[in-house]
């Protein structure tokens, strides 16, 4: 099945839909911006760039016997969207430095700081973590000691916030969550399905109001329906704070679901293959995933994940 | 048919790592020491010649159990084991309190342990009876050396237990708490620390148990005017030749210290319900305390959250 270049759709917003053809020239609703890496543009205005990435490299053990290189030679740029931030998922297999690149905007050792290149957040050099760039893991890290309400308001505590405000600021997010403020907030991480950990550990990081959020494969440990649910409520919320959301999957379909730009990544040294912009998702995830349209939009970044895969 | 029966037997009694029922685990207990009851009557039954063992190795359960009034009157029992309690808990608080701090920070600070692993690795392998000389040449008799020694044999286990337990929290607690803002300090104490408290707890509470053994042996030695203790009431009925005190004592001891270890495990639940399950009565008498020193803080440090860069959203348009 040959395809045609795809830098030659780049322009085109709309697309065929669904025609039955088994290999679509190009799905409806993703669109390649580049065959390669966004060229840094200047910024527009004196808005700054969200994120930007200029020829970022990790190397690990540098000069010795097991030196390696996570990621090489990084370049993008996710831009302020006035009114919105933008949802950019990035999709690549296991081990191919997706984390990395999350954790060098997050300011975390030992990914950070990069062997070479600039990470800039907002114009400005990333020094250290911070909780303008909240963060949320695969791994369950909800606080074992605490309960979900000192969970949730955690950052807040640190912020030195009267225990009263912020329990009621952490109330009402356990509240957004859809866990049961009566019932729920008292409890203890263990006694909570891997689904409301997650939904804890979503709220105490948006409770601070991140400028950016990162999740790395926050969903992969949970059950496909508690999953679904969870992405609905993803959408909600980040329609409600308006954040840039960087999201790290290897499903292809929560990214296509999920995001407005997914970057595709190629194996160790991971470097970012190809940008694409998706249409936002119109319906609930249940319902948008067994869409025609949305399939294609699936099976054309598969292919593509192929076909750039055998090129190595 | 017999090999059924027996086939079942053994599939009931002993299927891997299957639980018991409280009734039966302390019904089991109860068959141990009576059969170690029945054992050393038998062994000790009929006239002194006629013994298995004889009355100057083993004296007879009546024999033994009949001195108890006599060792809790004239050798005021209780007040000995009070005694001995006193030492070997001043001396080892003393090490919590140093050894803890020391520990976490060790733990916190790879270079601090790297500072600090020779003194470690010495502390743990401190010859007890040369410690226990050397507490005497420096304290004098009396109480001092007792709680020193107490203290210096356990400070260096305090120590490395600690600094392991918070080596041990995950470090994707820390890469979390940083993320949501917290301070490195804000990190130990909320995060850190808390997380590796039910494991500190755990091994100081065992560690309890050896320091109880250990103050018999720094008891037993006596240099001028003593004032009591179980180790030294030891050592004066093994001088005068009381055998059936010294079983009593040595009965008693478990005893002692299965009640201490109770009272122990007891404030542990308490304390971790995240770990043990209740209510949890002394954390929330803990977080009761801070409360004045926490607002006090929101008082003085308060960041209110719109001082953080504000979204996209709240900045005029280009």
């Amino acid at each position: 099945m040959s395809q045609p270049p795809a830098a030659a759709n780049a322009n085109e917003t709309t697309g065929s839909l669904a025609s039955g053809a088994a290999s679509a020239p190009r799905s409806s609703i993703a669109t390649v911006i580049t065959g390669g890496l966004t060229p840094p543009r200047s910024p527009v205005g004196l808005r700054p760039h969200v994120v930007e990435f200029r020829n970022v490299t990790k190397t690990y053990n540098s000069g010795k016997s097991d030196q390696f290189t996570a990621i090489r030679d990084v370049t993008f740029v996710v831009e302020d969207v006035a009114d919105k931030g933008e949802f950019v998922c990035v999709l690549g297999p296991s081990g191919c430095g997706k984390s990395t690149i999350l954790r060098l905007i997050a300011g975390l050792e030992p990914q950070h700081p990069a062997t070479n290149g600039d990470v800039l957040i907002l114009g400005q050099s990333v020094v250290g973590p911070g909780s303008d760039r909240g963060m949320v893991f695969q791994d369950y890290t909800s606080f074992d000691h605490r309960t979900v309400l000192e969970n949730v308001t955690f950052g807040l505590e640190c912020l030195h916030m009267p225990r009263k405000q912020r329990d009621e600021l952490g109330r009402e997010w356990i509240q957004k969550m859809g866990l049961n403020v009566t019932t729920d907030a008292d409890k203890f991480p263990h006694e909570l399905s891997g689904g409301m950990r997650q939904r804890v550990a979503i709220a105490r990081t948006l409770i601070l109001k991140p400028r950016i959020i990162l999740m790395d494969e926050p969903f992969g440990a949970l059950d496909p329906l508690t999953r679904l649910n969870m992405q609905d409520l993803l959408v909600k919320l980040w329609k409600e704070v308006q954040a840039t959301v960087f999201f790290i999957t290897h499903s292809i379909e929560e990214a296509v679901f999920l995001g407005d730009r997914v970057y595709l990544m190629s194996n160790s040294p991971g470097t970012i293959l190809e940008e694409l912009k998706i249409e936002p998702a119109t319906s609930s995830a249940n319902e948008m995933q067994r869409q025609p349209k949305f399939l294609e939009a699936v099976y054309y970044i598969r292919d593509k994940i192929t076909k750039l895969e055998s090129n190595q | 048919m017999n090999s059924t029966f027996l086939d079942r037997l053994l599939h009931n009694w002993l299927t891997l790592r299957k639980p018991v029922s409280r009734l039966q685990a302390v019904g089991l207990g109860v068959a141990c020491i009576l059969l170690c009851l029945t054992g050393w009557w038998l062994l000790t039954l009929g006239e002194y010649e006629s013994r298995i063992v004889g009355p100057l190795t083993l004296p007879s359960p009546a024999e033994t159990f009949g001195k108890f009034s006599e060792l809790w009157n004239d050798f005021a029992l209780t007040r000995n084991v009070l005694v001995t309690l006193r030492r070997v808990s001043i001396g080892f608080a003393l090490a919590l309190v140093v050894g803890i701090p020391i520990g976490v920070t060790a733990g916190c600070f790879p270079r601090v342990h790297a500072f600090l692993s020779p003194l470690i690795m010495i502390g743990r392998n401190v010859p007890l009876a040369a410690v226990l000389g050397l507490m005497i040449f420096i304290f004098g008799s009396g109480e001092k050396n007792k709680v020193m020694f107490i203290f210096v044999a356990s400070v260096a286990f305090v120590i490395s237990d600690a600094a392991r337990a918070i080596m041990d929290v995950s470090a994707r607690y820390i890469d979390t708490a940083y993320t949501l803002g917290a301070s490195r300090w804000q990190t130990i104490s909320k995060v850190l620390v808390p997380l590796a408290a039910p494991t500190i707890f755990s091994a100081c509470r065992q560690m309890f148990g050896l320091a109880f053994g250990y103050i018999m042996l720094a008891e037993s030695i006596k240099i001028a005017d003593e004032v009591g203790g179980l180790g030294y009431q030891i050592q004066i009925f093994q001088r005068r030749g009381f055998r059936e005190h010294i079983y009593l004592i040595i009965l008693v001891i478990p005893f002692v210290a299965l009640v201490i270890d109770q009272v122990l495990a007891g404030i542990q639940r308490q304390l971790f319900p995240h770990v043990y399950g209740g209510d949890g009565v002394l954390r929330t008498l803990v977080r009761v305390i801070l409360i004045p020193w926490e607002n006090l803080k929101s008082l003085l440090f308060h960041k209110h959250l719109a001082s953080l860069p504000p979204a996209a959203t709240d900045e005029g348009p280009k």
